[in-house]
């Protein structure tokens, strides 16, 4: 068969198929190019889920009339000029490929009119097929319509989704732009319905409301605010707390220079930051803006600019993980700390656990018993353990007296062996006392192992059967092992040799069954940065059986000293699984319960 | 079943088993004990499921027969009968009831022959221990004993009979404890048996101070009479570390000192170790052994104790409460420790030919 040079049309197409992936992604490009020429408000409207119409109208600086047709030439562009433009790239698009792409695949319509021009024209593109210029009324600014998306391109076709769906996927994009540019104004409708209607803010306004305008309240409530940089790196946005996390990745936004990615390395960085905060499976909230040199980043390595390539990513990873680990550590409980806004209902599972009437339930045969008995009988399940009447007033006193020091309040109570009760000026805070306690436990771990690290040599070595290739993970971070105290060997090719162990572990932990377990997460782990893992898995396991377990009574001193540590202790609002430690009901919701004060 | 017996008589063996009865059980009747009369004699065993014991004593019976009752319950009302009650327990359909006085307790009972008993244990040999002799291999030697560790094999005694020799080793992978005695017969055949933790425990509190006992071993069983009360404690079924490889022949720095005090030192700088691992660090040269601790608040103690070594100086840490038991179990005023380097294992023992050694491993500070 022949070589022969394709056509200009069929070449537009393929390279549509690339960069016009679904109606979603010509609304990206579009609405890109529209911000890349100063747009100060964007307004877009969708017909059938932007398949039968999508049009885009910007007010930014417009295209002459004999700029119209370059527009819809392949690889014109007025964004760079060369190499050198290229390796600095500040707008969001360069290619000079959207356009002609989008005009090879559908109806294409631009109406447009510079700001010196004076007059309005406008060019049509149909299937490829440029038409002559013609002029046109239109305001300062541009007009891209595009109407049957896909009709010439049946495969395509075929799997643009229903009509709700793209909307849907053009609502993301959308959502996207708007949170990366909080100057612009941004309106977008389908049909008669309006989706997204946002305001530009002022220079001088918080980027939180954008935020608060697009993805709602509840984000910014129980997120932290992050704002860290070095030297012409600077990261800054939001971080969801761990206890916010969401059993889908889908309120993760990352902006490099104002462009929303999907980059591994930062996602990864990300995942590590979070990491022994998060609840399994759990995926964490939050709104990063990465600002960089645009030389340090090249942006041109994916059709639709999603991923990024950094020059030094070690680097970036590591600011960026440094940054999201320091933010997240220094949440502890305080006074505003968003990250426990309870809403128990009154349908709680407070309430599912009351008392049952124990008195009816247990009443034996014998009459006289239950019929004597107007209070339930000592059961330690039902009992709150609650102080003698004057030391509970001398707490209440104590509280409006020392409440700036102490956030969590005083112990007043333990409940049912698991949760401590304390007061606070706020109103009622709850704390699971085991995961409590694992949390304070695990800090105290990971700070002592920073120190010298004290390491007990064993009488016979332990010898621990594993995979060949769990062994080979274990060995390919014995200098790390060996760092946190252990003495480790080969044996064979499929078991370990354990020699000596860390000394805080003690004679009774069953040594096979961490080191499976860690080596297990060694080989799970496919980001960079799990040499500091094993160990803290380690510490994890060591603090999860050292704290203090369900059940166990603990005096009023003893829960206060807890609430202490809490407060002193960093990440104190998860257990190292990533579950809330404490919670609380403020007045205001007791109150609520109740139906005071309406 | 029908007896009429003194309070003591019903108490005191009762006493005697009431420790094997846990008070949280997996199955109802091990909250029970066995009652059996027969032959004018009330036979109390409480059992486990891993130690058994049983005890006897003289009662008037009137009628023979088994029965289970409450151990504990039992226990407590005997303990509440005034001293010199005359007490009778009869059987009356599914309940025991108990009068002495004017008093009745009607206790609930279930069936004696679901109750667990070890009957015949297979011996394989049967040596005769003098008492104090076997209870100074248990003292000597249990609080090395491993607790709940997963090698299950640890939480336990090791007793090997060898020859003339009967010797008690344990271990929790950090140091061990061995005692040796001499037998009065030879063993027939070499035989290694591991009694469980709860069974040594028992063992000790049993072992009287004068006397032999006769120790019968089986492959399942270890049992022993021992005055009225006979104890059976099942094995552990595992291999226990070959310990004589363990133990340092002839260490290479020997150090030799007063035991207390040693031990005074020791103690008063723990107090400054880490509450956690309990490091110390020893540091000798001659005739000088200095003692350091410091702990995460960067408090630190330093001792110094006057020995008896000749040879170059050398530091090795260790966690100080395995040294405390060596140094308390050791017989005798003077005391040597032999170390070799930091990574090796240290030996203390009363002199070259002491029956107590004690191995400690070091720990890196």
């Amino acid at each position: 068969m022949a070589i022969r040079v394709l056509a200009d049309d069929l070449i537009d197409q393929i390279a549509a198929g690339e960069v016009i992936e679904r109606p979603a992604s010509a609304v990206k490009e579009i609405v890109e190019n529209a911000l890349d020429a100063g747009a100060r408000r964007i307004e877009i409207d969708l017909e059938r889920g932007g398949v039968a119409l999508l049009r885009v109208r910007d007010d930014g600086i417009g295209l002459s009339a004999s700029d119209l047709p370059l527009a819809v030439t392949r690889h014109a562009t007025s964004k760079i000029a060369s190499l050198d433009d290229l390796e600095a790239v500040g707008t969001l698009g360069f290619r000079g490929e959207a356009l002609p792409s989008i005009g090879s695949v559908a109806k294409l319509r631009i109406v447009s009119r510079d700001a010196q021009g004076g007059q309005g024209h406008e060019i049509r593109v149909d299937g490829g097929k440029v038409e002559a210029v013609r002029p046109a009324a239109h305001p300062p600014g541009t007009t891209v319509e595009v109407r049957d998306l896909f009709h010439n391109v049946p495969a395509r076709r075929k799997f643009v989704r229903s009509d709700a769906t793209e909307t849907g996927h053009i609502l993301r994009w959308v959502e996207r732009l708007a949170l990366s540019r909080p100057d612009v104004a941004f309106r977008l409708r389908s049909g008669a319905r309006t989706l997204l209607d946002v305001p530009a803010l002022a220079d001088d306004e918080d980027a939180a409301r954008r935020v608060d305008a697009v993805l709602g309240p509840e984000f910014l409530e129980r997120a932290l605010r992050l704002h860290h940089a070095a030297g012409p790196v600077a990261l800054h946005g939001w971080v969801g707390a761990p206890t916010a996390a969401r059993a889908q990745a889908d309120a993760q936004y990352w902006f490099v220079n104002g462009r929303h990615v999907r980059d591994r390395l930062l996602m990864s960085a990300v995942r590590l930051g979070y990491r022994d905060v998060l609840y399994h499976g759990r995926h964490p909230a939050y709104l990063l803006h990465l600002t960089l040199d645009p030389r340090l980043v090249d942006v041109n390595a994916h059709p639709q600019k999603l991923e990024v390539r950094f020059r030094d990513s070690r680097q970036i990873h590591d600011f960026v993980f440094r940054a999201i680990e320091r933010t997240l550590a220094s949440a502890r409980p305080g006074p505003d700390s968003a990250a426990h806004g309870a809403t128990a209902g009154p349908t709680g599972t407070a309430t599912a656990r009351a008392l049952p009437d124990a008195a009816v339930l247990r009443a034996p045969a014998a009459p006289m018993q239950s019929a004597a008995l107007p209070f339930p009988p000592a059961d330690r399940r039902m009992t709150v353990a609650v102080p003698a009447t004057a030391t509970a007033w001398a707490v209440a006193e104590a509280v409006t007296a020392h409440d700036a020091a102490a956030p969590l309040g005083h112990a007043i109570a333990q409940l049912h062996g698991v949760y401590i009760l304390a007061q606070n000026a706020a109103g009622l805070v709850l704390v699971d006392m085991h995961a409590a306690h694992e949390r304070v436990l695990y800090e105290e771990y990971k700070r002592q192992m920073q120190g010298e690290v004290a390491s007990q040599a064993l009488l016979e070595p332990v010898c621990v059967s594993l995979k060949a290739h769990e062994v080979d993970a274990v060995l390919a971070a014995a200098d790390e092992w060996s760092a946190l105290g252990f003495g480790i060997e080969r044996l064979s090719p499929d078991s370990l040799a354990v020699r000596r162990v860390p000394a805080i572990l003690g004679a009774r932990t069953d040594l096979a069954e961490l080191l499976r377990a860690v080596a297990r997460d060694a080989i799970d782990e496919t980001g960079a940065r799990h040499f500091e893992e094993p160990g803290h898995r380690l510490l994890g396991t060591l603090a999860c059986r050292s704290a203090i377990h369900a059940h166990r009574r603990l005096t009023l001193p003893e829960m206060n000293a807890l609430l202490r540590q809490m407060e002193a202790t960093e990440r104190a609002d998860q257990c190292n699984h990533g579950r809330p430690t404490w919670t609380r009901l403020t007045l205001a919701e007791l109150d609520q319960l109740f139906l005071r004060g309406r | 079943m029908k007896i009429s017996a003194t309070r003591a008589e019903v108490l005191n063996p009762l006493q005697s088993v009431i420790g094997v009865v846990e008070r949280r059980q997996t199955m109802p009747i091990l909250a029970n004990v066995l009652l059996a009369a027969r032959n004018n004699r009330l036979s109390i065993t409480g059992t486990d499921l891993e130690v058994e014991l049983v005890a006897s004593s003289e009662a008037n019976v009137q009628q023979a027969g088994d029965v289970t009752v409450p151990g504990r319950k039992l226990l407590d009302i005997f303990r509440a009968l005034p001293e010199d009650a005359k007490v009778t327990l009869t059987t009356e359909g599914d309940r025991v009831v108990v009068r002495a006085g004017r008093s009745r307790f009607t206790l609930s009972s279930l069936p004696a022959a679901e109750y667990p008993v070890v009957e015949e244990i297979h011996a394989q040999q049967t040596l005769s221990v003098p008492q104090p002799e076997f209870r100074r291999l248990i003292e000597k030697t249990h609080f090395s004993m491993a607790q709940q560790d997963v090698r299950y094999y640890l939480n336990g005694l090791l007793i090997e009979a060898e020859g003339p020799s009967l010797r008690a080793v344990a271990t929790d992978g950090h140091r061990l404890a061995i005692c040796e005695c001499t037998l009065e017969q030879p063993a027939k055949n070499p035989q290694q048996v591991i009694v469980p933790r709860k069974g040594v425990l028992e063992l000790q509190r049993l072992l009287g101070t004068d006397g032999a006992i006769e120790v019968a071993i089986g492959t399942n069983h270890i049992r022993a009479q021992i005055g009225d009360v006979r104890f059976t404690s099942k094995l552990i079924d595992g291999r226990f570390p070959e310990y004589s490889r363990v133990i340092p022949s002839s260490p290479s720095r020997l150090i030799e000192g007063d035991r207390e005090a040693l031990r005074h030192a020791l103690q008063r700088t723990a107090i400054l170790s880490n509450e956690k691992y309990r490091g110390v660090r020893l540091s000798v040269k001659p005739d000088l052994l200095t003692v350091q601790a410091h702990n995460p608040e960067q408090e630190e103690a330093e001792d110094q104790v006057e020995v008896n070594y000749q040879g170059d100086e050398v530091e090795i840490g260790f966690n100080v409460t395995y040294l405390l038991d060596a140094l308390a179990a050791v017989d005798g005023e003077k005391v040597q420790i032999g170390l070799g380097d930091a990574n090796s294992s240290c030996l203390i023992r009363a002199d070259a030919g002491a029956r107590a050694r004690y191995v400690v491993m070091p720990m890196r500070l």
